[in-house]
């Protein structure tokens, strides 16, 4: 018995080692750096790595741009910060409010959670729902995980911090408040969710496709010079813009026209994606979740009353 | 007596155990087949029947509002009815659909699931024989169980019934998609008795019937419904929901 115990263990051990986020921080300009995860989905394999975040390195201390999906994350982030500075942590800014982006919160309670009013109160209204689905899709990594709402709210202008003028946008495409921060030192935009790259983007709290647009013309108008999407990866010109805009458009497109021939759902999320999007990932799990967000109202836009 | 093919074949069906038969050939992986046959089909005589297109998303994003479209328009002519369920909801029951001559047997809905779950459509043919189209959703749930979306809407009683709608022109036949205002109580959520429509009737301007649909508490919230009349003729679906409350809209 007592080997058979052993030749699981040796089987079986490695795999159950400790969950281990193995934050690789990468310097992106002077003082700014980026923790770039996978474009995949929520995943065991992948603790909900699936994101982008930051931090920047002032002369007083560090600002940090999201926690991540967990306690966990947000713990090695703090980990990985104090590996390339010993300047404390200052304060954490949020971009929005979905869980890959503040359920780290915890490992930041010691500093200022600073967020727009729109994202504290979205949190705090959807926070448990999207912990708890967190805990469902990726498992062990989620353990100890609570929301933490923000404790500072953030106005639009600009934020100086040290040396740092960080400028900060109040939008709303992506989840109905988003901030995108442009650090006008080194020019990098952190996006936020407003821009992903090579990898489909997510619909579930969106006021609509045309105010999105709308967004990623403000910000393709602000002088950048690097680009951090809320996934995908960095990019030094405007080829994340260029994707979003078409992307955007086609899925516009796909919704309205089946809206007005009356397609079913069922009809929409079998529309060939077309082959200029081979590259983005999940393109096709993406459009099912969309047209399930998004198609009611495009139909009811097309509809009249006929009871009488 | 001159035994054609089709003769042979239900012959040959007969033969095999109704039992064995099902283990074979059930496309989704169910354990509540036997109980749904023998409740909701008397136990006749079924098969297995890829003809019979039931389409459903692989996951359901939105537990409440999951979009299933039923084609048996493969027999177009031969349907007499139409039944569908989703077999592991705690109301598997979804409709009850007659088409008539001037319908197409082909009929789209949204339902609420409560958890991962094959969907079925029965569709009786003259014969006399159940055609079975299977699907499997999967989900992470609760959208049976979930607190009302129309009820924490501000007047929704004085919606009750409104119906937003038009009537779409395709090749051979033209398709009717509605949406009727009405919280479809299930009954499952603290408080809150039954109240849903469970009757419908699509009729011509001369008030026959064209075809008869009843409706099970499984449907969702404001019920989005897609059927598909043949010709041109002017059309009413008539309503009624199991308080009484009558509704009519025109196509």
């Amino acid at each position: 018995m007592r080997w058979i115990v052993l030749l699981l263990s040796l089987t079986f051990g490695p795999a159950q080692a400790e969950l281990n986020y193995e934050l690789q921080p990468r310097q992106i300009a002077d003082g700014v750096w980026l923790l770039q995860g996978s474009t995949d989905n929520f995943a065991q394999s992948n603790g909900g790595n699936i994101v982008n975040t930051g931090f920047i390195v002032t002369e007083q201390g560090v600002v940090v741009i999201d926690s991540g999906p967990s306690k966990r994350y947000g713990e090695a982030m703090r980990q990985a910060i104090a590996r390339v500075t010993d300047k404390p942590v200052l304060q954490l800014l949020l971009t929005h409010h979905h869980p890959d982006h503040a359920l780290g919160n915890q490992a930041f309670a010691d500093v200022p959670i600073a967020a727009l009013a729109g994202t504290r109160r979205l949190l705090d209204e959807q926070g448990e729902a999207m912990a708890e689905n967190m805990y469902r899709l990726v498992g062990d990594w989620m353990r100890g995980t609570e929301v933490l709402l923000p404790n500072q709210t953030l106005q639009p202008g600009v934020l100086q911090i040290g040396e740092r003028r960080l400028r900060l946008l109040e939008l709303s495409g992506h989840s109905g408040a988003d901030l995108a921060i442009l650090d006008e030192n080194s020019g990098v935009l952190f996006a936020g969710d407003l821009l992903f790259y090579q990898r489909a983007l997510t619909t579930p709290g969106t006021p609509g496709l045309d105010t999105w647009l709308r967004d990623i013309e403000l910000l393709q108008a602000l002088p950048w010079k690097q680009i951090v999407p809320g996934h995908g990866p960095l990019a030094l010109d405007a080829a994340p813009f260029v994707q979003m805009r078409d992307y955007l458009g086609w899925l516009d497109d796909v919704m309205r026209s089946g809206a007005e021939r009356g397609a079913e759902m069922n009809e929409l999320i079998r529309t060939p994606i077309p082959e200029r999007f081979a590259g983005i990932s999940l393109s096709r799990y993406e459009l099912i979740r969309s047209v399930s967000h998004l198609y009611p109202r495009y139909e009811q836009a097309q509809m009249q009353r006929v009871d009488r | 007596m001159d035994l054609d093919w089709r003769s042979f074949l239900l012959l040959a069906l007969l033969a095999v155990p109704w039992d064995s038969w099902a283990a074979q050939d059930d496309p989704v992986s169910s354990v509540m087949w036997e109980y749904h046959h023998a409740r909701l089909l008397d136990g006749a005589p079924y098969v297995f029947d890829e003809r019979i297109v039931v389409q459903v998303p692989p996951f359901a994003e939105d537990a409440r509002q999951v979009p299933i479209q039923v084609d048996a328009s493969a027999y177009d002519g031969e349907v007499v009815r139409i039944l569908a369920w989703a077999e592991l909801n705690p109301i598997a029951q979804i409709f009850d659909f007659r088409p008539g001559e001037q319908v197409v047997a082909r009929l789209a809905i949204r339902i609420r699931v409560e958890q991962a779950t094959p969907i079925r459509a029965a569709v009786l043919t003259r014969d006399g024989l159940w055609h079975i189209g299977s699907a499997q959703v999967d989900a992470a749930g609760g959208g049976c169980t979930a607190p009302s979306v129309v009820r924490a809407e501000a007047g929704w009683e004085e919606r009750l019934g409104q119906v937003l709608g038009k009537r779409y022109p395709l090749a051979d036949s033209s398709r009717l998609r509605l949406q009727v205002a009405h919280p479809m109580d299930n009954g499952l959520v603290g408080g809150i008795p039954e109240f849903f429509l469970n009757q419908a009737e699509l009729r011509d301007s001369a008030g026959n019937s064209l075809a008869t649909l009843e409706l099970f508490a499984a449907v969702s919230e404001n019920p989005t419904i897609s059927l598909e009349v043949k010709g041109e003729g002017e059309t009413t679906l008539w309503l009624r929901d199991n308080n009484g409350n009558e509704f009519e809209a025109a196509f």
